[in-house]
């Protein structure tokens, strides 16, 4: 009785980290991700959430189906062959799509909102900022989070490497 | 009819010869990504019987092409019949989302596109949907009742998409005649200021033509007109500067008196209008910043009538003044004085803005530093409990390092900005004193001439360093009024129809009829969910936490409308019942209990002001709350609230409970009333329930199921829908969710009594 009820709690708290070997992802003829896992598991269309998308894009990846119960979590995905790992990125960058910045053109500030033209891995694009001081947000002491008014985000990984101009604007602001 | 977008030129061609012309358009809308996740460009076209999917490779190359007059096949266009599409939907992620069509049971990701057009891309796959089931599509199908986020002038986006603000095109002249009709009551006391504003200035510009040209050219002067009457040159000086702050002290009086009337009137009219406003305008993200500002804004437009606008008028009086006199006096020393001027305010244009930086740099470390005093001190019994001093200590370290850093830039700054200020006003002082020196000396102006230019030109420096921060403050003045203004100017969007239905008495009927409802757009809270409640009957609501069961709530007392179908209670539509018969006859004793500051009894008789002491008694007894109230010094007396007594949360529900009960709705909610009580408490309130229960329809939503035995039928929501309906047993007989959530609930007390043991 105590033996079983142990094994109640730990199906609750333990992580079911998904084998490289017997979990098979490919892509489905519509752009999404399939998960096969063995012989009997199969899941149509998988969806891919990070736990720590700042920190750890790559690892702690959970796997769920479509109504959103966690299948299992993908510990590293240097684990998987570089197809797979590939695949499963792909998809990850679409949920979590940040582009990131690589110079700034300008920051206007007026009545306290923040007009920002700026270059970034996916092309030139210009945003509004509403309260700068809640939506620039410094993760860590380099990389730099900025959330628009629509809610999209922009990062900034290491604001240091920018060039001058681009780095005075964020040093200005932090 | 409005399509989302237009379809660009060299498009149109191309469908031309494919057979579709624009007429033919249903739906037009442009995506901002490409496949490749870039910032690119993304077409849909939505006719009767198709989507198409344009997608252009290089759309330089293909505009060179179109104005070649080549436009076929420039366009990568797939058409996809409606007729082969199960469903067009958008899913929202995370900074973007996707428009997902499903063929042939295979969904597809035709495109991606950022969160900036989510709202479009969800109104896109809803007309789409209507239009593959053959539905008519209709004009209203392409709002989602939301203001367009981009002022429709400049076609900028607006800052804050629930405000339908330009802050480019906003009518700064409109606005500042608005603030101006605040004082249309004071036309005598605003004469009255002006009229002293003028003598001020009048006299401030005598001052120095007595201290300096009659002082020294007649009295102290041999062969001066006033020779030797230095006793009396001095009380005329003295008089004339007693005059003058006997004048400043008037117009500031009358002044502080109009200003500080004005505000607490706008005041309370923001305070009432914001009380008529409906719960969407509070809860809404954005609107949040707006509210806690009010009361800043409202300041901010006090500061700035009570001392910008006076010392606007008399620093302008005074400089112009100034500037004539001198050029009276010797207008080609005058200008020789006026040259450093404009570097002067350069100068002070340039360097004051980045000195107000360091200062709101400096203060948000310094709030960050007192955050973390203020978390460690709080939180000191956790803080202990874990034996993390150490760690508190560290983390203070680093903020303190900050303040230090930023201190130390903003000391720097100072010590080499401000003698550097005085240095450039200085200037214009060796000047006067170097060219006026050689003038006297030619004997071109008198000695007394010199000072009072000298006198003068000191007197220039304060209106002049005032002029450099007026627009700033005046912009912030018109931006906190903006807001005011807003507030003031927003309809309830809950609002009560011309001729409301009375419900007086109301039945207790209540019927959701298809009720989809969502609070953001694209994110359904609520679907389609129907179900009927008999007057008098106890029904509970079930289902995981962010399941929907509040949010019925808030439709069935009108917090917020639906999108589609509609709430009937006594079979008639909420929104054409009377708001304050809804208000009177339905009560809800939620989770968060509130308790207003003020005594027990006024709390309880919150919502019947009249009642007699008996009757807040016997509502008290009814929720079991009588014995303990009694048991404290103050009794019914005692203060309770935000700065009040400290009640445990089982006995502020139990008051939120005689609230209620006194309150006497013909409908009461029971949302989670109960969650966060131990069993013994809940039980105590639990037959406190009964006996308000008795005789209303009441809707009781309970974490724990045990809690609704008494339930008459239950409901079961999951993600937005009604799953399941029915009894107690007949929901235990189907073995489907409502059996599954109270085998994990028994787990769950099982594990509890593993972990406890
Ligand atoms: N004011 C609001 N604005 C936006 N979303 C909300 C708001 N209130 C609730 N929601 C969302 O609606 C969903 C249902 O919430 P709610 O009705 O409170 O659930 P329940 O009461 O069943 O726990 C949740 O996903 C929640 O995040
Ligand atoms: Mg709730």
């Amino acid at each position: 009785m105590q033996q079983q009820d142990q094994h109640g709690l730990s199906e609750y708290v333990d992580i079911r980290y998904l084998d490289p070997a017997t979990a098979r992802f490919s892509e489905t003829p519509g752009g999404f991700v399939r998960l096969v896992i063995g012989e009997e598991e199969s899941y149509p269309r998988v969806a891919l959430y990070r736990a720590f998308p700042f920190s750890f894009p790559d690892r702690y990846i959970s796997v769920r189906d479509m109504d959103g119960n966690e299948i299992g979590m993908i510990k590293d995905l240097n684990e998987f062959d570089e197809k797979t790992a590939k695949l499963i990125l792909r998809e990850l960058e679409r949920r979590y799509f940040t582009p990131v910045i690589t110079q700034i053109e300008s920051i206007k500030e007026e009545f306290g909102y923040a007009y920002w033209d700026v270059r970034t891995d996916a092309g030139p694009r210009r945003f509004t900022v509403r309260d700068m001081q809640s939506n620039v947000i410094l993760l860590s002491p380099e990389h730099v989070l900025i959330i628009d008014v629509d809610g999209n985000r922009y990062e900034i990984p290491d604001y240091h490497k920018l060039d001058a101009r681009s780095r005075k604007y964020i040093e200005d602001l932090l | 009819m409005d399509r989302l977008d237009s379809p660009p030129k060299e498009l149109v061609v191309t469908c031309r010869s494919l057979g579709i012309s624009e007429s033919d358009l249903v739906a037009f809308v442009a995506g901002d990504l490409d496949d490749a996740g870039r910032y690119g460009e993304v077409w849909f076209a939505l006719t009767s019987e198709e989507l198409l999917v344009c997608k252009a490779h290089d759309p330089t190359r293909e505009r060179a092409a179109f104005a070649a007059g080549n436009s076929d096949g420039l366009y990568n266009i797939e058409r996809i019949p409606l007729d082969q599409i199960d469903e067009i939907t958008t899913e929202n992620l995370v900074g973007n989302g996707f428009l997902v069509v499903t063929v042939s049971g295979e969904p597809r990701r035709v495109c991606q596109f950022t969160n900036s057009q989510a709202r479009k891309f969800g109104i896109f796959a809803k007309v789409a949907e209507k239009a593959r089931k053959g539905e008519p599509v209709r004009e209203e199908d392409f709002s989602d009742g939301r203001p367009a986020p981009f002022c429709p002038r400049c076609g900028r986006l607006y800052p804050e998409p629930e405000r339908a603000i330009c802050p480019h095109c906003m009518d700064k002249r409109a606005l500042t005649l608005r603030i101006l009709s605040f004082f249309a009551g004071y036309k005598a006391h605003i004469a009255a200021v002006i009229f002293l504003m003028l003598a001020g200035a009048g006299l401030n510009l005598v001052s120095p033509y007595l201290g300096g040209r009659v002082l020294f050219d007649e009295v102290l002067n041999p062969g001066g007109r006033y020779e030797g009457r230095v006793f009396e040159a001095v009380v005329l000086m003295a008089l004339f500067n007693l005059a003058s702050i006997g004048i400043s002290i008037m117009h500031a009086r009358i002044n502080a008196h109009m200003t500080a009337h004005v505000i607490a009137g706008l005041k309370t009219q923001v305070f009432s209008a914001m009380q008529r406003l409906s719960m969407g305008f509070f809860t809404r993200k954005q609107t949040g910043g707006l509210m806690t500002r009010v009361n800043a804004d409202a300041d901010q437009l006090q500061y700035f009538f009570h001392d910008g606008v006076p010392y606007f008028i008399v620093n302008s009086l005074q400089i112009v003044g100034i500037v004539t006199a001198m050029l009276l006096l010797n207008w080609r020393l005058a200008l020789l004085v006026l040259v450093p001027i404009p570097l002067l305010v350069w100068f002070m244009n340039k360097a004051f803005p980045r000195l107000w930086r360091l200062f709101s740099r400096r203060w948000r470390a310094l709030r960050s530093l007192n955050a973390v005093v203020n978390d460690a001190l709080t939180g000191i019994r956790v803080v202990k409990a874990f034996g993390k001093e150490r760690q508190e200590i560290e983390r203070f370290g680093r903020r303190n390092q900050r303040v230090y850093d930023v201190s130390l830039q903003t000391g720097y700054f100072t010590s080499t900005f401000f003698p550097f200020l005085g240095l450039l006003m200085h200037s214009g002082g060796w000047i006067v004193w170097g060219v006026g020196g050689w003038h006297v000396l030619e004997g071109e102006i008198t000695f007394g001439t010199l000072m009072t230019f000298i006198n003068y030109l000191g007197m220039l420096y304060g209106p002049l360093e005032f002029m450099t921060h007026i627009v700033d403050w005046w912009t912030a003045c018109i931006n906190s009024a903006h807001r005011i203004f807003e507030i003031l100017d927003t309809a309830p969007e809950v609002a009560e129809k011309p001729d409301p239905v009375r419900l007086q008495p109301m039945q207790g009927e209540i019927e959701l009829r298809n009720v989809t409802f969502e609070y953001e757009p694209n994110k359904p809270v609520l679907k389609n969910v129907s179900f009927h409640v008999r007057p008098g009957e106890m029904i509970g609501l079930v289902g995981h936490s962010g399941a929907g069961k509040s949010t019925i709530t808030n439709v069935i007392c009108r917090f917020y409308d639906v999108q589609e179908g509609a709430v009937l209670i006594d079979g008639v539509d909420v929104r054409d019942v009377a708001v304050a018969d809804l208000r009177s006859q339905i009560g809800i004793v939620p989770q968060e209990t509130f308790l207003f500051t003020g005594t027990i009894a006024e709390n309880i008789a919150y919502g019947r002001p009249g009642a007699t002491m008996e009757e807040i008694i016997q509502a008290a007894k009814a929720a079991n709350a009588h014995d303990f109230i009694i048991k404290l010094p103050d009794g019914y007396e005692t203060v309770v609230g935000v700065r009040g007594q400290d009640l445990s949360g089982g006995e502020k529900q139990r008051i939120a409970i005689a609230r209620a009960i006194l309150h006497n709705p013909k409908i009461l909610i029971l949302d989670e009333a109960t969650a966060s009580l131990d069993t013994q408490t809940e039980r105590q309130i639990q037959e406190a329930l009964k006996r308000l229960v008795q005789g209303r329809t009441t809707i009781a939503i309970a974490h724990r199921l045990s809690t609704l035995r008494d339930a008459d039928r239950l409901i079961v929501i999951e993600e937005g829908k009604v799953v399941e309906m029915g009894t107690h047993e007949e929901l235990e007989a189907l073995q489907g969710v409502y059996y599954r959530l109270r085998e994990k609930q028994r787990e769950a007390l099982a594990i509890r009594g593993v972990a406890a043991g």
